[in-house]
């Protein structure tokens, strides 16, 4: 259901409903008024009408020719009047009438309501001085004359309210304009366009809406300008060790042409094989991260002894590099899980040594500690005795492919692929220079308490 | 052809090196933007090879900034971006070619030598010189028509000196287009490629002009 139909709808039955009300109490209180007006009047005419007879000069009520000159009032249909003569609390005679009027004889004195041929009437009877004035209306005109004043004031009511629902309908219309003007700024937008939403003029209520979807839009962009540079970025890192191995492949080729050029030839074919290597390492690091980034969601319910997988990470690093680490575990409460698989656990651990070993100065030794923190949290802590990095490039060191300045080998990936583990599995990297001088990467894990070790 | 190669990458750049020795030019290779300054400032290059991506300054600032200095050195830019827009920029920027990574080795020693050319004023690849001859690219010298086969180091010489036929070049510039900036050269060197030269094409084809150095000198008829 569109909005202006949806809105139209609501204030429409609420107003229904609001004036239906409204006027159904008014309807009732004009009949309660009405019918008290019309009392009031039935009691004024019979106190009339006794009146002006006890102005009349004294006749003698018994004689037949009063009764044969019975006072008759011509009386409008539906208005009835009847004077009676009275003794004691009996009726001795009626005197006069209204024509056509029924027998009032019977009604008790005050209001009340009495059927005569059929027809309901509203009665009032007056006695004193020994007369007895009956007054009656009926029923029926009194409804049609209430119905007849509901109605003239109903109609302009209702002919009102159907009125009101176009011009609502009118309205609606035009409150919604803005909303149709944001949609049409939004549609004119092409997916990859760079430039923010233009500003639209929009109502308080619209604003949060828009700038909403200008911050989303504003995160879209960001995110393709990301994926951007990382394509452009895994292009650049890619093609490089393939340019070396092109370009000694063709040294090579070119080398063996040419007499005595043997040396020349091994040292390009050599340099080409290096070539290969890298290349390999970087799409390894580069298939590890998009392996990461996807399984983030699906990570198996996998808990990994934290001392062991430290102590793996260290001897995959010395096998490769010597040895040349300390690896210090706060023991009071070990034996404790982390929940990373095994595998990434040690990749980030080993990445992080990795970097401190080449940023050590050579003969000092790095080191690793193994803590758990308030019984929840493990952290691995990479210390080395490294020239550290800057403010700006902690910040940076996180980002794929980025090299400290003026550094020309590895990947770029390392730190990006711990970053990426952290992240997937509710962990921290945090990258800071200690205050003593030198580096520190500090990686942190949700703890799983395991039994006590036998 | 002196060659300055501006390469971060080790691997990349020895390859080129190796390459663009092997067609008979001499490179010089800087590893970042600094160097690269030093070098053009001490010596004279014929065209230089500029990566983009370097550890200290973007390749293009460089650029930006030697074209600022009124250097008009030839360069071919290398990048291994390959957005339309880096393209652009480099051109803009003031590059003179560009060339994306991986490349072929005897496409980049082609393009170079097609700069040189341009910047030399010459449509050809042919130098002519009276009698003499030499195709650019291939390094071919011919000597009234006849192939004359010249040492590598001798072929260097000849190109530096045909290609400003009317400069004098110092013994120092010289061995620097024939040697390049790094190598230790013996300081009579270049005497001695001038011999080689003299006697291959004749004595008066380089004329010594005392106490400054030489130049091209007239081919024997």
């Amino acid at each position: 259901m569109s909005l202006r139909l949806r809105l139209l709808a609501i204030i429409g039955v609420c107003l229904v409903m609001l004036w239906s009300a409204v006027a159904a109490w008014m309807l009732l209180d004009l009949r309660n008024e009405m019918r008290a007006a019309m009392d009031d009047r039935l009691a004024a005419s019979a106190r009339m009408v006794a009146g002006l007879i006890g102005q009349l000069p004294a006749a003698d009520s018994s004689g037949p020719e009063r009764r044969a000159a019975a006072l008759d009032v011509v009386a409008r249909d539906g208005l009835a009047c009847e004077v009676s003569l009275m003794r004691g609390e009996a009726t001795l005679q009626t005197v006069a009438r209204t024509a056509g009027s029924p027998k009032l004889a019977g009604a008790a004195p005050g209001y009340g309501i009495r059927e005569f041929g059929g027809k309901p009437w509203r009665t009032y009877v007056l006695q004193q001085d020994g007369l007895r004035v009956v007054t009656a209306d009926r029923m029926d005109i009194r409804d049609k004359l209430l119905r007849d004043v509901a109605l003239s004031a109903g109609i302009p009511f209702v002919v009102a309210l159907m009125g009101s629902l176009p011009l609502l309908w009118f309205g609606i219309g035009r409150g919604l304009r803005p909303i149709e003007r944001v949609r049409a700024a939004l549609s004119k937008r092409r997916p990859d366009d760079e430039a923010p939403l233009p500003d639209v003029d929009a109502p308080p209520e619209l604003k949060p809406l828009v700038v909403t979807v200008q911050h989303l839009l504003e995160r879209v962009r960001e995110t393709i300008a990301r994926e951007r540079r990382f394509t452009d970025d895994a292009a650049h890192e890619l093609r490089t060790p393939l340019t070396a191995i092109k370009t000694h492949l063709q040294v090579a080729r070119l080398a063996s042409t040419k007499p005595g050029a043997g040396l020349v030839v091994d040292e390009a074919l050599a340099n080409a094989d290096a070539g290969v290597l890298r290349f390999q390492h970087t799409l390894d690091q580069l298939l590890l991260l998009a392996r990461l980034d996807g399984r983030v969601d699906a990570a198996p319910n996998e808990a990994t002894d934290a001392e062991s997988a430290a102590r793996q990470a260290i001897d995959d690093a010395c096998d490769t590099r010597g040895p040349t680490f300390d690896l210090v575990l706060e023991a009071n409460d070990f034996p404790i899980s982390v929940p990373v698989p095994k595998t990434l656990l040690v990749l980030a651990l080993r990445n992080l040594l990795d970097n401190a070993m080449q940023h050590s100065p050579e003969g000092r030794r790095a080191s690793m500690q193994v803590r758990r923190v308030g019984g929840e949290r493990v952290i691995f802590r990479v210390l080395d005795d490294g020239p550290g990095l800057s403010e700006a490039d902690c910040a940076l060191a996180t980002r794929r492919f980025w090299r400290r300045p003026g550094a020309t080998s590895g990947s770029g990936l390392g730190l990006s692929i711990v970053s990426a583990i952290a992240q997937g599995f509710d962990g921290e990297l945090r990258l800071r220079n200690r205050d003593a001088g030198g580096f520190e990467a500090t990686l942190t894990f949700p703890a799983i308490a395991v039994g006590v070790r036998p | 052809m002196h060659v300055l190669l501006v390469e971060d990458d080790m691997l990349v750049a020895s390859g080129i090196c190796a390459g663009l020795r092997l067609h008979g030019l001499t490179v010089d290779h800087a590893s970042t933007a600094a160097k690269a300054q030093a070098a053009i400032e001490v010596s004279s290059f014929d065209t230089c090879v500029l990566d983009l991506g370097l550890p200290d300054t973007d390749g293009m600032t460089l650029l930006v900034r030697w074209r600022a200095q009124g250097r008009s050195l030839p360069v071919l830019v290398l990048t291994a971006r390959d957005a339309v827009e880096h393209r652009v920029l480099g051109l803009k920027a003031g590059a003179d070619d560009y060339l994306l990574k991986p490349f072929d080795l005897d496409e980049l020693v082609a393009r170079l030598h097609a700069l040189q050319r341009r910047a030399a004023g010459r449509s050809v690849d042919c130098i002519e010189h009276g009698e003499l001859s030499l195709v650019a690219s291939t390094g071919e010298v011919r000597l009234r028509g006849e192939p004359v086969t010249l040492a590598r180091r001798e072929l260097a010489l000849l190109r530096a000196l045909l290609q400003h036929p009317r400069q004098i070049l110092s013994g120092d510039q010289l061995r620097d287009r024939v040697y390049g900036l790094d190598q230790d050269v013996e300081s009579n060197a270049v005497n001695v490629h001038v011999y080689h030269l003299r006697r291959k094409l004749g004595a008066d084809i380089v004329e010594t002009v005392r106490g400054l150095g030489y130049r091209m000198g007239e081919v024997p008829r």
